[in-house]
């Protein structure tokens, strides 16, 4: 302990720069896993918590909700196969709508429709109720301050020819989030009512997905197999499938975790390798003490701790700026401040960083005390 | 100055009562087979309590080896190694370690400081290796204040090694091998990287020093102008410790 | 400075370490540019193609393409503001699109326009369209027909277009027409009538947008770069991404002045005799900057070939973009970043006394 922090203090600008360098890349770390779990849960967190087992979507639609649209022979079809309890269409659309104070200004939401009690409810209630009639939506708890709380009119703005419909918030949900935007579960009629008045013109509001509740017992990943292989045009997935193929989602998590590792990589190689340059140049004072009788394992230890000491300082740093961090939103994201999470992190870089010294620490193991009575190669 | 007492011839024998170190036929050999050096060769040597001892030779000629032997940091490959009655000779590494760090107190040729540590810390860093803690801390730094005046460096105390002058650093060094209250110092040549009258200056206040604490010296050295400050000088050609005294010695008759 | 290259040469492996770290972060900052880049080139091609001053559309679109709808009414009013000179009808559609021979369907954006984008011909016959050449990948080529959407709408693809994609879509660029029969077939929910577009490109003179809103009282006009910015995710994507590009290049510096900062204190001794026979600091100084510098230059290199590497190896599914721009932004930083990070030195190098060569022989 004395010898490694009185080498430290003496040596403030080098740990001073190198805990700050581990700190930055702690906290791009923390950054970057926060954003892409929250921009996951944000695009489609909707589909994670509403309760069909098995979602159906138009096979040319690509598992994207926006370019799906189930035709009605294909919706009779599927109600048909066998292990499917019920279906039910589900709409979804983004529309402009002015939520809260009729003289607010005007907002994104994103509009899913469902059938009442049935496949496509949302499943995580934490205030008010469940939509009961035509007129009535949960709405993203995440939004609840932006006029989406509950008691709060929702107004879809028309387009030219077309009629205003309302929606009166009745409860929240939490992590009901598509698209990033504010979110609403209203009923199927409901979502009919607000496509036409954007499009006074359209001719059908066919459903966007069809909702399956798969019969007890029943399995959904077969059942969604037995769907795709039964009903022409279409392609079913289950729940968990629907969340993680959905387009963009696989691709950010694919993008970032490439990221990640690099700086999973990087931060412990930054560590390990300047210990083992500090190592070697130090390595005569390092044989004098082995000489004058420091065992092997005290240096060691002196060593183990500046790692600790480190990484420790820096993850302290890479904590209290993400904390910053997370009190603001970073464009439309908010950004959650998980301690498990950073716990996890910290935890990791703290580990990969001491195996990288492990070169370090094998290079004080290897000194020979005797080599003080030669000076060989060491020089204050 | 202190005059060499008459009897200069090493003594092959070790004679009876206290002994700060006794050497029985000890042997090194370096490598094996066709690149075998024998680098020391039957030595046996006795340094008493409080004795100063200069082991004077030319270059390799084994000085270097017999110290360490002497001081635990290198293993004979045959004799017997007793220091201040302890005897090492079948010490494990770790046991060595301990030797080291309590019993002996070691100046080098060359690197003798630590240098992120100031003069103080130096001394200090003997008793946080021995794992001082608390009162005892507070006692080895008001051991390390007093000590670091003696040795003429209470203005020194707080500056680091690449701060000081050659001599200077040696003198910490001194007090840094003095620090755990060893029987026995091994100084090996501590004046070589000094000019004549620093190296001088730092001889007197090594033999001042032992003197005053009863601690007995084995310093190395080529020069055969500081033997004077020690009692006794033995010589060592190509690993076998010499009987016949010095010149310097001879006048003394 | 003739020391600090031979020194570079002579001992290479004094350098390795600070050039390995450097590697990889050249790698980091060309990925996550590439990411960067990817997602914003992909996603705003066909706007930024686009040869106009400002894209028009309805008020209550809150600049969204999809959700925008003007009529001949409100074109008619357009065409009428001074200073306009040319208006064109735009409109997307994204959709799957089935391809000849090929298993997996392809995004596709079919896209209807009149005035055509840069790099994008004269409208082709009804059912035919100009296909990007990122379509080439989802195995499309000329002459190929492709089964857009549900209903499996024809279209037949004329020719190649570069760099005109939407929201990560290949685009079709269609007529009008075509564009309407294909929004129409396939999304009857979103009807488009006859006459209907979704947003108007003009091009003009003078202060169009301001003009044009007041004008019509129902449209709201942006800049073509405002309207690329518009486009969903792409602002909080720049911003977050230079973000983390940012604070990486911080930690590129901190790197190079901690590996710089050791290397100097190794040669503490080695200045104090250079600058004793004569080496002014300035000297010795640049000699360190150089060293950065050439460090900097080839853990570019490397990085930049680990990146490409990369490129080649990872899925498809990742918008990885390499371009020009982003290399030479990405070695302009380095280097900054080596010359900056190597000043910290100099105050050590300052430091070192010239008489600390005398006497010091430990
Ligand atoms: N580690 C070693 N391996 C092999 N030979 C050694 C080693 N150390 C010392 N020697 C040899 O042993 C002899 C004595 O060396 P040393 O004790 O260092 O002499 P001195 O200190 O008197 O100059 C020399 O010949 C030297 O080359
Ligand atoms: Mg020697």
């Amino acid at each position: 302990m004395y010898l490694a922090l009185k080498e430290m203090r003496r040596a403030r600008v080098r740990f001073g720069l190198l805990a700050g360098a581990v700190g930055l890349l702690v906290y791009l770390i923390l950054f970057q896993q926060a954003i892409s779990t929250g921009l996951i849960d944000q695009f489609i967190g909707a589909l994670k918590n509403q309760s069909a087992d098995v979602l159906v979507y138009n096979a040319q639609a690509r598992r994207n909700l926006e370019g799906s649209i189930v035709l009605p022979e294909q919706s009779a079809a599927i109600a048909e196969v066998e292990g499917v309890a019920v279906a039910a269409p589900l709409g979804e659309g983004t529309f402009t709508v002015v939520a809260g104070d009729p003289d607010a200004d005007e907002q994104d939401a994103v509009i899913f429709g469902y059938q009442l009690g049935g496949p496509g409810e949302p499943t995580t209630l934490t205030a008010g109720r469940l939509p009961e009639r035509t007129g009535e939506a949960v709405a993203s708890s995440r939004n609840a301050a932006d006029g989406f709380d509950v008691g709060d009119t929702v107004t879809v703005v028309p387009n030219a020819g077309g009629t205003a419909t309302s929606f009166t918030v009745v409860g929240l949900a939490e992590e009901i989030n598509y698209s990033v935007a504010p979110t609403l579960f209203t009923d199927f009629v409901g979502y009919d009512a607000a496509r036409r008045a954007v499009n006074p013109d359209a001719t059908d509001v066919l459903p966007s997905v069809v909702a399956v509740h798969v019969a007890e017992g029943a399995d959904p990943a077969e059942v969604a197999e037995a769907i795709t292989a039964a009903v022409d045009g279409t392609e079913a997935l289950t729940r968990q499938q629907a969340v993680d193929e959905s387009p963009g989602v696989s691709a950010v998590r694919q993008s970032f975790s490439v990221i990640l590792l690099l700086f999973y990589l990087v931060a412990p190689l930054v560590t390990g390798l300047f210990f083992l340059i500090v190592t070697f140049q130090k390595a005569g004072a390092l044989t004098l003490l082995r000489a004058i009788g420091a065992p092997a394992g005290l240096l060691v230890r002196s060593l183990v701790v500046q790692v600790a000491a480190v990484v420790v300082s820096g993850a302290a740093v890479a904590v209290g700026l993400f904390w910053l961090t997370t009190r603001t939103v970073i464009g439309s994201i908010s950004v959650p401040f998980d301690l498990g999470a950073i716990g996890f992190t910290v935890g990791l870089v703290l580990v990969l960083a001491l195996v990288t010294s492990l070169a370090a620490i094998r290079r004080v193991l290897r000194i020979e005390p005797i080599a003080a009575t030669t000076g060989a190669g060491v020089h204050l | 100055m202190t005059t060499p007492p008459a009897d200069t011839v090493a003594d092959t024998a070790p004679a009876a009562g206290p002994a700060a170190l006794e050497l029985a036929d000890v042997r090194k050999v370096y490598g094996a087979g066709d690149t075998e050096i024998v680098a020391v060769d039957h030595a046996t040597l006795r340094v008493g309590d409080g004795e100063i001892v200069a082991l004077l030779g030319p270059s390799g000629s084994g000085k270097t080896t017999l110290l360490s032997i002497a001081g635990g940091l290198l293993s004979a490959t045959q004799g017997r190694v007793v220091v201040g009655g302890e005897d090492i000779t079948g010490h494990s590494a770790a046991e060595l370690t301990d030797f080291r760090r309590s019993k002996v107190g070691f100046v080098f040729q060359s690197v003798n400081l630590v240098p992120f540590l100031t003069a103080e810390e130096n001394l200090l860093v003997v008793s946080e290796l021995s794992g001082a803690r608390g009162g005892a801390r507070k006692q080895a730094k008001a051991r390390a204040k007093e000590l670091l005046g003696e040795l003429g460096l209470a203005h020194r105390a707080g500056n680091l090694p690449a701060q000081l002058s050659g001599g200077e650093r040696q003198r910490v060094a001194i007090g840094r091998a003095l620090f755990n209250g060893p029987a026995l110092v091994l100084f090996d040549e501590p004046t070589s990287a000094l000019d004549t009258k620093i190296g001088e200056q730092v001889m007197e206040l090594i033999q001042a020093e032992m003197r005053s604490r009863h601690t007995a010296a084995v310093i190395v050295t080529h020069d055969t102008r500081m033997t004077h400050y020690a009692d006794r000088t033995v010589r060592i050609v190509d690993g076998v410790l010499g009987a016949e005294p010095v010149e310097g010695d001879l006048a003394a008759h | 400075m003739g020391l600090a290259t031979t020194e570079l040469r002579r001992r290479p492996g004094r350098f390795a370490v600070a050039t390995v770290v450097l590697t990889f972060f050249s790698l980091l900052l060309l990925l996550l540019g590439g990411l960067l880049d990817g997602l914003f080139l992909g996603s705003t091609g066909a706007i930024r193609a686009q040869d106009a001053d400002v894209i028009v559309y309805s008020s209550t679109a809150r600049d969204s393409f999809l959700r925008s709808r003007l009529g001949s009414d409100v074109r008619a009013e357009v065409e009428a503001v001074p200073g306009v000179a040319d208006v064109g009808g735009l409109g997307f559609t994204l959709l799957g699109a089935t391809v000849p021979g090929e298993n997996e369907l392809a995004d596709v954006a079919v896209a209807g326009y009149e005035l055509p984008p840069t790099g994008v011909p004269e409208p082709p016959p009804a059912g035919h369209a100009w296909a990007d050449r990122r379509l080439e990948d989802a195995g499309v080529s000329i002459g190929d027909t492709l089964l857009v959407g549900p209903s499996a709408t024809p279209i037949v693809v004329d020719g190649w277009v570069e760099d005109t994609n939407y929201l990560q879509q290949g685009a079709l660029w269609t007529t009008l027409d075509t564009w309407r029969t294909v929004q129409n077939a396939n999304r009857p929910d979103a009807f488009v009538p006859d006459g209907v577009v979704q947003v108007l490109v003009v091009r003009g003179d003078g202060d169009l947008a301001a003009s044009i809103d007041a004008a019509t009282g129902s449209t709201s006009t942006l800049s073509v770069d405002d309207a690329v910015y518009a486009l969903p995710g792409v602002a909080s994507q720049q911003s977050t991404f230079n973000a983390i590009i940012f604070a990486t290049l911080a930690v590129v510096l901190a790197v190079v002045a901690l590996f710089f900062s050791l290397l100097t204190l190794e040669r503490t001794g080695l200045y104090g005799v250079l600058k004793a026979i004569g080496a002014s600091t300035a000297r010795l100084f640049g000699g360190v900057v150089l060293q950065a510098v050439v460090v900097a230059l080839v853990a570019f290199v490397a990085g930049g070939l680990l990146a490409w590497a990369a490129d080649a190896a990872l899925p498809g599914g990742i918008p990885l973009q390499l371009t020009v721009s982003r290399y030479v932004f990405t070695f302009v930083a380095l280097i900054a970043a080596a010359v900056l990070g190597s000043a910290v030195s100099l105050r050590r190098v300052t430091r070192i006394d010239p008489a600390s060569a005398i006497g010091s022989a430990a």
